[in-house]
C-alpha cells in the first residue's frame, strides 16, 4: 500500500512538474503556427545540403513544436519545395533543439549540465548528418507517400503569390488518402469545412487566416492548444505512469544491473524511447526518474532518440514518407545515437 | 466531417465539454496543491510559481472553452476536427480528467525510509556523489551545519578524521539499513533537485550508546553529539556519536534542496 502511494506521489510529481512545460510548448507552437509566415521562412532556406540540414534542424528555435507538431510542419515544408535536407533536419532536430525543451531539460538536470549541452549537440549532429544523407536523394518520388508526390507533381512549388486554393486543389483532395487529411492545425472546432479543405496543404498563415480578426485567430489558437494539450497530455499521463511503475515494481537488482552496463543501459533506454512516446518538452522528467540508476550515456540516448522517433511519431511520419524511408530514418537515428552515447559511456563519463 | 448518426452527434456535443472540464480540473488541482502546501512534496520550490501560473492559465483556457461551448450550444456543432491522434477521440481528456480526480482523492505522501532503502541508501552508505557543494561556507560553525551540509562537506573533503571531535546538531528521519549493526541508525533526509521523481536520500550513520532508546524507522529526530570515525560495512565512515536525541515533528517541508 505504501509502495502504491509512493508510486502515485512519484507519478503526480512528474505530471505536476511537466504540465507547465507542456502547456508552454503547446501555447507557443499554436501561436507561432498562426502568426509566423512560414513561406517567408521557406524562401530563405539555404540550398547547400549540409548547411541546409544544419539550418533546418535549428528552425525549432522559431517553431518550438514538439514531435507531434513538427511532422505536419515538415510536410508543409516539403510540399512548399523546401530542400529535403532542410525538411529532414527540421523533422529530427526541431523537437529537441528549441527553447522550451532546452529549458525543461535544464530544469530536470540542473546538477548535470553536461546532459543538457550534450543533448543539444548530439541531436543537432544527428539531425544534420541524416539530413545531409537524404540530400543525395534528388528525386523525392521514391521516398514520399504517393499522394504527396502527386501533389508536388501537379502543384510544383511556386512563388507564394500564385499559391492559392482553388478548384484544381479541391479535386486533388479526393486523391489524398485519409491519413493526410488529419494532422492539420487550423481545424479548430468552428473552422468548418471550407477551412478544413484549405488547411490541409496551405499554411495557416496564408489567406485563410490572415484576414481574420484577431479575436478569431486567438480562438483558433486556444482551440488548437486544447487539442494538442489533451493529446500530448494523455500520452504524458501514460508515460509518467510507466516511469512510476518501473521504479516501484521492477526489481531493484534488475534495474541496477541493466542500468550500470554501458551497452545494456543504452539499449534499454533506446527501447524505452521508442515505446514511451512521451513528448519532448517533458521527456527529461521521465529520464530524470532513472538518473540515479542508469548511465548518463543511456539517459542521453533516451533524450536524443526519443524525440526523433517513437511509436506515435512513426504513425505520423508515415503520413509523409513511405515505410522504407521511415525505416531508414529510424535505423540511422538509432545507430548514430547508439554510437555517440556508447562513446560517451566508455570514454568520457 | 459532420456525422449523421446520432451517437456520434452526442459524442461531438460532449467531447468538447470533456476537454474543457479536464483542463479546468488540472488547473484547480494545481492551485489546490499550492494552497494546501502540498507542492513542496512534489516539486522543487523554484518551480512553484511556474506551476501556479500554469494552474491559472489552465483554468482560464478551460473557462474560455466552456463559455464558447455554452454560447453555441444551440447551433449545429461542427465536428470536433480531425487532428493527428494516437487515441480514439476523448481518450486524452478522459485520462487527464481521471488522473486529476485521483489527485483530488489521494494525498501525495512524504517519502520515508522504505523509499530511501529502495533508492539505495545502503549502496553507497555515505558519499552520494550526486550531492555537489553549492557554496562553501567554511566559516560556519560545525554545530550549525544541517545534515545535508555535512554530507556536502564530506563529499568535498572525505577524510573522516578531519572532523573528529566536531560538534554536531542535525535533524533527519531514521532508517535502519540491513548492513548497519544494532548499535547504529542512519539519519537521513531526502534531497530534491527538480521533483519527487529524483528525490534521493543522503545522511550519516549515528552511533547509539547502550542506554539509548532504539527509535523506530521514519521517526524524526534532532541528534546532538560529536563526530567520530567508525568502521562500517568495511569502510571508514564519518559517524555521529550521539549524546542526546530529541523527537521532533516531521518538518513542514521535509525535503532539502
Amino acid at each position: 500500500m505504501n509502495q502504491l502511494n509512493n508510486g502515485f506521489t512519484l507519478f503526480l510529481s512528474l505530471l505536476v512538474e511537466a504540465m507547465p512545460f507542456l502547456l508552454l510548448g503547446v501555447l507557443l507552437s499554436s501561436l507561432l503556427l498562426f502568426f509566423v509566415d512560414e513561406r517567408k521562412l521557406v524562401e530563405k532556406m539555404p540550398k547547400n545540403p549540409l548547411l541546409g540540414a544544419l539550418v533546418g534542424s535549428m528552425i525549432g528555435f522559431l517553431f518550438p513544436v514538439c514531435e507531434c507538431g513538427n511532422v505536419p510542419v515538415a510536410r508543409r515544408f516539403l510540399i512548399q519545395g523546401v530542400p529535403t535536407p532542410v525538411a529532414i533536419g527540421f523533422l529530427l532536430g526541431a523537437p529537441t533543439i528549441n527553447p522550451v525543451v532546452i529549458w525543461s531539460t535544464w530544469t530536470a538536470f540542473r546538477d548535470q549540465p553536461e546532459i543538457v549541452v550534450l543533448r543539444v549537440v548530439f541531436s543537432l549532429a544527428i539531425a544534420t548528418i541524416i539530413g545531409y544523407v537524404f540530400s543525395f536523394q534528388k528525386d523525392l518520388n521514391p521516398i514520399v507517400q504517393p499522394a504527396i508526390a502527386r501533389y508536388m507533381k501537379f502543384n510544383p512549388p511556386a512563388p507564394p503569390e500564385t499559391k492559392r486554393r482553388g478548384k484544381p486543389y479541391q479535386e486533388q483532395e479526393a486523391m489524398v488518402p485519409n491519413i493526410l487529411q488529419s494532422g492539420t492545425y487550423i481545424l479548430g472546432g468552428k473552422a468548418g469545412i471550407p477551412l478544413r479543405i484549405d488547411a490541409n496543404f496551405v499554411p495557416p498563415t496564408s489567406n485563410s487566416t490572415s484576414n481574420k480578426p484577431l479575436a478569431d485567430k486567438l480562438r483558433l489558437v486556444v482551440d488548437n492548444s486544447i487539442q494538442e494539450f489533451r493529446e500530448l497530455g494523455g500520452i504524458m499521463v501514460i508515460g509518467s505512469a510507466i516511469a512510476a511503475a518501473i521504479q516501484i515494481l521492477a526489481p531493484r537488482e534488475l534495474i541496477l544491473s541493466l542500468g550500470a552496463g554501458p551497452i545494456t543501459s543504452i539499449v534499454v533506454m533506446l527501447i524505452l524511447a521508442v515505446v514511451v512516446s512521451i513528448c519532448s518538452t517533458v521527456d527529461s522528467f521521465f529520464a530524470l526518474s532513472f538518473a540515479s540508476t542508469f548511465s548518463s550515456g543511456s539517459l542521453l540516448a533516451f533524450l536524443v532518440f526519443g524525440p526523433m522517433i517513437d511509436i506515435k511519431g512513426i504513425g505520423l511520419m508515415l503520413s509523409i514518407f513511405k515505410p522504407k524511408t521511415v525505416f531508414y530514418l529510424f535505423a540511422l537515428a538509432a545507430q548514430l545515437t547508439f554510437v555517440f552515447t556508447l562513446f560517451l559511456n566508455l570514454h568520457v563519463l | 466531417m459532420t456525422n449523421k448518426n446520432p451517437k456520434s452527434k452526442i459524442r461531438n456535443l460532449l467531447l468538447p465539454w470533456l476537454d474543457a472540464i479536464a483542463i479546468t480540473a488540472w488547473g484547480v488541482l494545481m492551485l489546490r496543491y499550492w494552497l494546501t502546501n502540498k507542492l513542496n512534496l512534489l516539486i522543487h520550490p523554484n518551480y512553484i510559481w511556474f506551476v501556479v501560473l500554469t494552474g491559472i492559465s489552465l483554468i482560464i483556457i478551460g473557462f474560455l472553452k466552456m463559455q464558447e461551448l455554452w454560447q453555441r450550444r444551440r447551433r449545429d456543432v461542427t465536428s470536433n476536427s480531425p487532428h493527428i491522434s494516437l487515441f480514439p477521440p476523448g481518450w486524452g481528456s478522459a485520462l487527464l480528467l481521471t488522473t486529476a480526480i485521483l489527485g483530488f482523492i489521494i494525498t501525495p505522501q512524504v517519502f520515508a525510509s522504505d523509499k530511501a532503502l529502495q533508492r539505495g541508501v545502503t549502496a553507497d552508505l555515505l558519499g552520494s556523489t550526486r550531492v555537489k557543494p553549492q557554496a562553501f561556507r567554511a566559516t560556519v560553525r560545525p554545530e550549525e551545519r544541517s545534515l545535508v551540509d555535512w554530507v556536502r562537506t564530506v563529499n568535498v573533503y572525505p577524510e573522516p578524521d578531519t572532523y573528529t571531535g566536531q560538534k554536531v546538531k542535525v535533524q533527519g528521519f531514521v532508517i535502519h539499513p540491513a548492513d548497519l549493526g544494532k548499535e547504529y541508525l542512519f539519519l537521513a533526509r531526502f534531497v530534491l533537485t527538480c521533483c519527487a521523481a529524483d528525490a534521493y536520500p543522503v545522511g550519516l550513520p549515528v552511533k547509539l550508546q547502550d542506554n539509548q532508546e532504539r527509535y523506530s524507522a521514519d521517526s524524526w529526530l534532532e541528534v546532538e553529539g560529536q563526530m567520530v570515525t567508525e568502521n562500517l560495512a568495511g569502510k571508514r565512515q564519518l559517524t555521529i556519536a550521539a549524546t542526546s536525541f530529541k523527537k521532533i515533528p516531521q518538518p513542514e517541508n521535509p525535503y532539502s534542496y
